[in-house]
C-alpha cells in the first residue's frame, strides 16, 4: 500500500525511479545560512521519487563542492518496506513517517539528532517537532473528507454524515486504500483512537467498513479525489494535499475537518546510526530547513507544510490554502504512530474488510 | 598388423573426439543450470525454509523453530475464501480466453502465410506497451461516461457501472492473457495439414463435425498449453485486481504481496506462496495426466 509516493512514481518515467540528484545547479537557490566548508563525500538517502525540492540538492552541492546527495527510491513506501530498506545499512538517512521512524528507533537504527548541528529546526512548528522527535519533520498529511456540496445538496461536517449519506450516494463514494489511513479514520468515526490496538474496537471498525463497502465506488490507491472534479465521485475520504490539488481544478470541491477528528501522518528525515558521513547528513538537513530551501520542497511537492517561516516563499496557491497551511487546523488531529506487533492484527482486519 | 593398430588408434582418437564433443555439449547446459539453481531452485528452497519460521514484526528478525503455524493459519476462512475467489476468477479468465482465443487462432491459421504474419503481429503488438499502461487504459474505457458506458447508455438507456467490480477484473485479465492463449493454439492449428480437412469433407463430414472430430482433437495440446500458460499466472494475479477491482476484491496474490511488502511477515507470506504453488502444481499434474490420453496419434 502506498501513499503519495506511488502517485508520483506513476507520474514519472521508470528511469526516474532511481534518482541521482547530482545534476544541474541554480545559483538563485544557493543557501545562505549554512556554514560552507569541507563536507566531501556522498550521503545516500532513501526517499520517494521526486520528494525533494527541485533546487535543494544542486544548491547544497554547489555550496559544498565534493559533497553529493544520492537519492534512491524504495519499491514500497509501506512502513515495513521503509524500515527494511533502512535496515540494510545502505543509507545514511531516509524519509520515514512516525510509524516507520519509531520502529527504526526500536531496532536501534536511528542516530538521535544533534540539534546544535541542525539549528534551523527552530523554523519548524513546535507541534510538529513534538510529533516527530527523532529527526527533522518535513511534511504531514491529514485524512479528511473532500466532497461536492452542489451535488450532495447538504453540508457535510462529520464522518457520521459520510456513513449516513452512503446509501443515498451509493457508488459515488471513494475511500483510501491504505489500512492505517482508512481504518484510522473509521476508528475516529466510531469515537476511538486512530491508533487503537484494542481487538473489540478493531472489530467494530471492520464492521463499520463492511457496512459501507457496498456503497463505495472503490478503495483507491492513487488519484483519490480525481472523480470529485467531474462529479463521478461526490464524497471522498482523502488527503488534504489531494483535495487542495483537485480544488484548484474544480472550485466546487470542499474540504471537511470531520467533527470527530481525523488522523494524520507526519514524515521527516532520520539519520542512520551506521552512517559514515553524519556531518554531511546533518549539514544537508540543516540546509533543507532554511525557509527558502524548504519552500522549494513545498512548491515542488505541493504538500501540507510544517515550517511557518517558509510561508513568504511558498506559492500562494499553497500558502493561501486553509487546507495546507499549518495552524489551528491540526488541533483536532491525531498523528499515526507505530503499532508494534498489532500491525499484523490491523492487516488481518484490513484483509477481512477487503475480502468481505 | 600395423593397419589394424592404426585403425584402432583412429577409432580411439575418434572416440576421444566424440567424448570431448559430448563434454562440450554438457558444458553448454552449465550456464542455464547455474542460472536456474541461483535464481529458481535456491530462492524456492529459501522460501520453503522461511515458511516454517516465525518473525518478530518489530525487529524483522526471523527465527527458525520449524513451526507449521503459518500453514495452519492458511486454513482460516479468510484465506481459503480468498483462494477460492482467486481460483474462480482464474478459471473464468482461462475459459474466456479459450472461448475467444480458439476461434481467433483458428481464423489466423486458415489465412495465407503473409496475412497470418500480420494477424499474429496484431496479437502480439499490445505486449510492446507497458502492462500497467494497458491495464490503466481499461479504467478510462470502463469508467462512468467512458466509451463502454456511453455505448451501453446509448443502447439500454442505463449507465453501466462496471469499473471497480469483479466483472472489470475479469475483462482486464482476459484482455491481458488472451495472447498467451492464442499463440499455443495457433501453433497447434497451424500444424494441421489442409489435406485432413479435405479428407474429412470427402468422407462426408460437415464443418461442425470436421471441427469436433479433426480440429479439436489435434488442437488439444495447444489448448492445454494455453490453459496452463494463462491459468497459472492468473491465479496469482494481483496488479489487475488492484487497479480494476478498486481494492474491493481481494485475491490471494494481494494477500501474499501485503504480507511481504506491507507487514513484512516473510514466513507467513512464504507459507501462502508455497501453499499456492503446491495447489497449482497439483492442478498441473492433473492436466498432465489428461494430456497423453488426448495426444493425437
Amino acid at each position: 500500500m502506498l501513499r503519495r509516493g506511488a502517485a508520483l512514481a506513476l507520474a514519472v518515467p521508470p528511469a526516474a525511479a532511481l534518482l541521482e540528484a547530482c545534476s544541474s545547479s541554480s545559483s538563485s537557490f544557493s543557501g545562505t545560512g549554512s556554514q560552507a566548508g569541507s563536507l566531501a563525500g556522498t550521503a545516500h538517502m532513501e526517499n520517494y521519487p521526486d520528494w525533494m525540492g527541485t533546487h535543494v540538492v544542486p544548491a547544497f552541492q554547489q555550496l559544498h563542492p565534493g559533497s553529493f546527495i544520492k537519492q534512491t527510491t524504495n519499491s514500497s513506501s509501506s512502513i515495513s518496506g521503509t524500515v527494511q530498506q533502512l535496515k540494510t545499512g545502505n543509507f545514511d538517512f531516509g524519509l520515514a513517517d512516525v510509524s516507520a521512524t519509531q520502529q527504526a528507533v526500536d531496532i536501534g537504527l536511528v542516530q538521535p539528532p544533534d540539534w546544535t548541528k541542525i539549528p534551523n529546526i527552530k523554523y519548524v512548528g513546535q507541534s510538529f517537532r513534538a510529533a516527530y522527535p527523532h529527526g527533522i519533520p518535513t511534511d504531514y498529511g491529514k485524512i479528511g473528507i473532500g466532497y461536492r456540496p452542489d451535488l450532495v445538496g447538504e453540508k457535510i461536517t462529520s464522518w457520521h454524515d459520510v456513513w449516513r449519506l452512503a446509501p443515498k450516494f451509493s457508488g459515488k463514494i471513494v475511500f483510501i486504500d491504505l489500512d492505517r489511513d482508512c481504518m484510522g479514520s473509521t476508528l475516529k468515526y466510531l469515537g476511538f483512537s486512530g491508533n487503537s490496538t484494542v481487538p473489540s474496537q478493531l472489530t467494530a471498525c471492520k464492521n463499520a467498513l463492511i457496512k459501507i463497502k457496498p456503497h463505495l465506488q472503490a478503495f483507491l490507491g492513487v488519484n483519490y479525489g480525481q472523480g470529485l472534479q467531474d462529479g463521478s465521485t461526490v464524497i471522498a475520504m482523502d488527503y488534504d494535499y489531494d483535495v487542495a490539488l483537485n480544488q484548484q481544478k474544480q472550485p466546487k470541491i470542499e474540504w471537511v475537518y470531520p467533527s470527530e477528528g481525523m488522523v494524520a501522518y507526519i514524515e521527516g528525515w532520520i539519520a542512520m546510526k551506521s552512517s559514515k558521513v553524519l556531518p554531511l547528513v546533518q549539514s544537508f538537513m540543516n540546509f533543507a530547513l532554511e525557509p527558502k530551501q524548504y519552500a522549494d520542497f513545498v512548491n515542488t511537492t505541493g504538500t501540507a507544510y510544517v515550517e511557518p517561516a517558509a510561508t513568504p516563499y511558498i506559492e500562494k496557491s499553497i500558502s493561501g490554502s486553509t487546507i495546507l497551511r499549518p495552524g489551528k487546523t491540526i488541533v483536532n488531529v491525531e498523528f499515526e504512530h507505530f503499532l508494534g506487533s498489532a500491525t499484523a492484527l490491523w492487516t488481518q482486519v484490513w484483509d477481512e474488510v477487503k475480502a468481505a | 598388423m600395423q593397419a589394424a593398430t592404426a585403425l584402432r588408434g583412429r577409432k580411439a582418437a575418434s572416440g576421444q573426439a566424440a567424448g570431448q564433443r559430448r563434454w562440450l555439449g554438457h558444458l553448454l547446459v552449465v550456464p542455464t543450470a547455474v542460472w536456474t539453481l541461483a535464481f529458481f531452485v535456491i530462492p524456492l528452497a529459501l522460501i520453503t525454509v522461511f515458511s516454517f519460521g516465525t518473525e518478530n514484526l518489530v525487529t524483522f528478525n526471523v527465527g527458525f523453530g520449524w513451526t507449521a503455524s503459518n500453514y495452519a493459519a492458511f486454513g482460516s476462512d479468510l484465506y481459503l475464501s480468498t483462494l477460492l475467489r482467486s481460483l474462480a476468477l482464474s478459471l473464468g479468465t482461462t475459459a474466456a480466453c479459450a472461448l475467444l482465443g480458439f476461434p481467433l487462432a483458428f481464423f489466423i491459421s486458415r489465412q495465407r502465410p503473409r496475412a497470418q504474419r500480420v494477424l499474429l503481429a496484431a496479437v502480439i503488438v499490445p505486449f510492446w506497451t507497458s502492462f500497467l499502461v494497458r491495464t490503466y487504459s481499461w479504467v478510462n474505457l470502463l469508467q462512468t461516461d467512458g466509451p463502454v458506458d456511453r455505448l451501453a447508455f446509448g443502447i439500454t438507456g442505463h449507465h453501466l457501472q462496471i469499473l471497480y467490480s469483479p466483472a472489470s477484473i475479469a475483462i482486464g485479465m482476459t484482455y491481458s492473457y488472451l495472447p498467451l492463449m492464442v499463440l499455443p493454439i495457433y501453433v497447434a492449428l497451424e500444424r494441421i495439414s489442409p489435406d485432413l480437412y479435405a479428407a474429412a469433407a470427402d468422407l462426408g463430414a460437415r464443418p461442425w463435425r470436421q471441427f469436433r472430430r479433426v480440429v479439436l482433437p489435434l488442437a488439444r495440446p495447444g489448448l492445454i498449453a494455453g490453459i496452463i500458460i494463462v491459468g497459472v499466472p492468473a491465479t496469482g494475479e494481483y496488479v489487475i485486481p488492484e487497479i480494476l477491482g478498486g481494492g474491493k476484491t481481494l485475491m490471494i496474490g494481494n494477500i501474499i504481496v501485503g504480507q511481504y511488502l506491507d507487514v513484512g511477515d516473510y514466513p507467513f507470506g512464504s507459507a501462502l506462496a508455497v501453499s499456492l504453488m503446491v495447489i497449482l502444481m497439483a492442478m498441473l499434474f492433473a492436466l498432465r495426466r489428461v494430456q497423453p490420453a488426448v495426444e493425437p496419434r
